[in-house]
């Protein structure tokens, strides 16, 4: 056919199955932008509304690497009009994109150190050897750790102690199949309760920030801390029953496998002098992040960090280099500076606008109804897209739907965790599935209980709780 | 000749090994077997490597490599690769990354020439198209898939002939079915038939559907053409003509024990996308195993 070998047609078919998803949303997209522009939404809003939407689709079926989807981002706002070159450039780089770099790279120091064996003893000696109180363990520390130092860190820590509890148990896997779901759901769970904790919890709460600052509105590290913690404390206890409750586990007490667990924890190094160190930077960043995240921005603390661990030679470049995501942190760049175009072309505000016109009156004449529509928005798309990447792009719509920006501001960064529907959205539950313990229909049969009780509590939390503390 | 078996799990991967290796020992050929892992998204690729590091310190095996390890105590105990050498079973400390997102262990062959083990991760259409291109395989085999549109794929972009293990069961099987038509290429399908039969121990039907499109002179030919060989190879052999819808009439004829060889379709590419193929018509509908040589 017009001079084409065989196989190269083939090549080509390949390349078109391969990358359908691309050509669908180029297609969406261009059918979108033939379409008028509605009333009271610019030009340049429109455009960013068909870059937001074509943007989803990649981001979400993945048919090309997530630093080509950063470029697209970037290269359609400009060729669209959307903003100049220097206009989208400077909207690409942010504190948050600090941050996210920052976070991946302390990732890599902190889970070289060899924390986890120490972390495994201080579990077992708060949770003796009940299972039920082990994985209440496992979700209250790794909820409590994940709110400083980010979930993706954690679950990387805490993944190895809790299976190497669960193959002392039994080398069969096929025998404790709801002992291991119990424990590393407490695992992945507690990583994303946790992760709203503070600021430093997630790259998606600096993300809010950002957007927070962006309309002047600030909030310190430790006021982020006072409106959003004791959701955790709420969250551990009722979560740790709902697992409990739904992966019954086979061995009630555990008595054994944390005997050898402990030895195994005894005859690992121990910590050198170099290892409290880092612990002791950390703690400086920690503080920094309390005291000066608002003048010096939370990215630029956690930067702060990443150089004095080269600069004191705790860990190599070509180290942070090979396990840092650079894709990741483009394409969070991208996403950010997308949503700052939607903000500022008047395109948020328009789709806020839609929202509330959809709903119409309910929104007025039934209590919390626009957090149950935000709630249940971010929710669903922090379930198919990453949360932090869902922040980006729904926080400036959602900040537009009602007054106060701040409460729905820092709810659309809470609810951005329930991603416990499937394996692949949040880095946590990605990690605890990659071991082959738990299925991706645990992540759903599990997910589903989890998530709506969550997303009761979080609306209970914020009519109530946030009230209360004003 | 060089070979790609491709498994996925300790469960269901054991039919495709055992058929796999026999067609190997026949071929006498380099055989690859190879284990493509879950694709993982991008966004997490690398937190999950970071962690898969720290498993590691903790005497976990990254995922993926207990199926290897079940591949190599397979090969092992049926004495099909030279342990000899192997102080302490499975090689874990062999499994190499070889710079093309891959890990590999070399292992000798007892039967066939060397046997490699693969570990990859990704897309299965994609892993296999790239290691049967990067490795030049002649023949790939691997399990019927679930997957919609997964036979489609394997015959429209892997570049090799392709083993479909179907319900395969050793005591079964007592035949090797041979489409035969006027296409080109059919005496290399005889050859690929005559080797499988004689691994399995069993004959060849060799079999014609005739239609009216069908030119009987070219056809009659090239069936006194595979007789010869087959008779001279030594094989037993049948030669039925039916008439009848080509796709029905096999699946009828190979029933439940016999396993079919057949030559891929000639068409364009672009045509077999949309209008699909008399092999993979036989493919997607039969319930017995089916090598498609391309």
């Amino acid at each position: 056919m017009l001079g084409f070998s065989n196989i190269s047609l083939s090549n080509f078919l390949f390349w078109a199955t391969q990358k359908k998803w691309f050509i669908y949303a180029i297609f969406i997209g261009f059918i979108l932008t033939l379409l008028p522009t509605p009333n009271g939404l610019s030009v340049e809003g429109k455009t960013s509304i068909v870059i937001l939407f074509v943007s989803l689709i990649l981001i979400i079926k993945e048919p090309i690497p997530l630093p080509a989807i950063a470029i697209f981002i970037l290269i359609s706002q400009i060729y669209g009009g959307v903003d100049n070159v220097d206009g989208i450039a400077k909207s690409f780089m942010s504190d948050a994109v600090f941050f996210i770099m920052g976070s991946l790279m302390l990732a890599v120091v902190i889970i070289r150190q060899g924390w986890d064996s120490r972390i495994a003893l201080g579990i077992l000696k708060i949770t003796g050897n009940k299972t039920s109180g082990i994985a209440l363990g496992f979700l209250s520390i790794s909820a409590i750790l994940a709110s400083f130092i980010g979930e993706h860190t954690v679950a990387a820590i805490m993944l190895p102690i809790g299976m190497t509890l669960i193959r002392f148990t039994s080398s069969d896997i096929s025998k404790v199949k709801n002992l291991s779901a119990a424990i590393l759901f407490s695992i992945a769970y507690g990583c994303l309760i946790g992760s709203v904790g503070t600021p430093s919890g997630g790259g998606r709460n600096v993300i809010m920030i950002n957007y927070l600052n962006q309309s002047d509105i600030s909030i310190s590290y430790f006021e982020w801390m006072i409106k959003t913690y004791p959701f955790i404390f709420l969250q551990i206890p009722i979560v740790n029953w709902v697992i409990i409750k739904t992966f019954k586990p086979e061995y009630k007490i555990l008595d054994s496998s944390i005997r050898k667990l402990v030895i195994k924890v005894a005859r690992s190094r121990s910590i050198t002098g170099r290892n409290t160190l880092t612990v002791f930077i950390f703690f400086l960043i920690f503080l920094g992040w309390i005291f000066f995240s608002e003048k010096f921005g939370l990215g630029t603390i956690a930067l702060t960090g990443v150089f004095l661990y080269l600069l004191g030679g705790f860990v190599k470049w070509s180290d942070l280099n090979r396990n840092t995501h650079w894709g990741v942190i483009i394409l969070f760049g991208a996403t950010i500076s997308l949503g700052t175009s939607i903000r500022s072309t008047g395109a948020a505000m328009w789709l806020a606008d839609q929202i509330l016109y959809f709903f119409g009156a309910l929104i007025e004449s039934v209590p919390f109804f626009s957090e149950v529509v935000v709630v249940l928005m971010t929710t669903g798309m922090s379930n198919v897209l990453s949360s932090s990447a869902t922040v980006a792009v729904l926080g400036p719509i959602t900040l537009n739907l009602v007054p106060n920006m701040l409460d729905i501001g820092l709810l659309t960064a809470m609810a951005s965790s329930f991603s416990y529907f499937t394996a692949v959205a949040a880095p946590a539950c990605t990690i605890v599935y990659s071991s082959g313990m738990v299925k991706a229909k645990d992540f759903i049969r599990i997910g589903f209980r989890v998530g709506l009780v969550s997303i009761v509590l979080l609306i209970m939390y914020v009519n109530i709780f946030w009230p209360l503390i004003k | 000749m060089k070979i790609l078996i491709a498994i996925g799990s300790k469960e269901f991967s054991k039919p495709t090994l055992n058929l796999g290796m026999k067609v190997a020992q026949a071929f006498n050929a380099k055989t690859t077997i190879i284990d493509v892992g879950e694709k993982i998204s991008e966004f997490s690729s690398q937190l999950v490597e970071l962690a898969q590091d720290q498993m590691e310190s903790w005497d976990f095996d990254p995922p993926g490599v207990d199926v290897l390890e079940w591949a190599f105590n397979y090969l092992s105990e049926n004495n099909l690769i030279d342990v000899t050498q192997l102080e302490t079973g499975f090689p874990k400390n062999r499994l190499i990354e070889d710079g093309e997102d891959r890990k590999m262990v070399y292992l000798s062959g007892t039967v066939c020439e060397d046997v490699n083990l693969i570990l990859r991760n990704g897309d299965i259409i994609s892993e296999l198209r790239d290691e049967v291109q990067y490795g030049k395989y002649d023949v790939t085999i691997l399990g019927k898939s679930r997957k919609r549109n997964m036979s489609h794929d394997l015959l429209q972009y892997i570049n090799s002939s392709v083993l479909i293990v179907n319900n395969y069961d050793n005591q079964k099987f007592d035949k090797i079915l041979l489409p035969l038509n006027d296409a080109n290429g059919m005496m290399k399908v005889a050859k690929y038939a005559i080797r499988v039969a004689m691994a399995l121990d069993v004959g060849i039907d060799i079999f014609t559907v005739i239609n009216k499109k069908s030119l009987n002179q070219e056809r009659s030919y090239i069936i006194k053409k595979v007789i010869k060989l087959i008779r001279r190879s030594g094989v037993q052999f049948t030669n039925e003509e039916k008439e009848g819808e080509v796709v029905d009439q096999i699946i009828k004829k190979a029933d439940k024990n016999k396993i079919i060889v057949m030559k891929a379709s000639n068409m364009s590419p672009i045509k077999r996308y949309f209008k699909g193929s008399v092999p993979l018509s036989v493919m997607n509908e039969s319930d017995v195993p089916i090598l498609i040589v391309k």
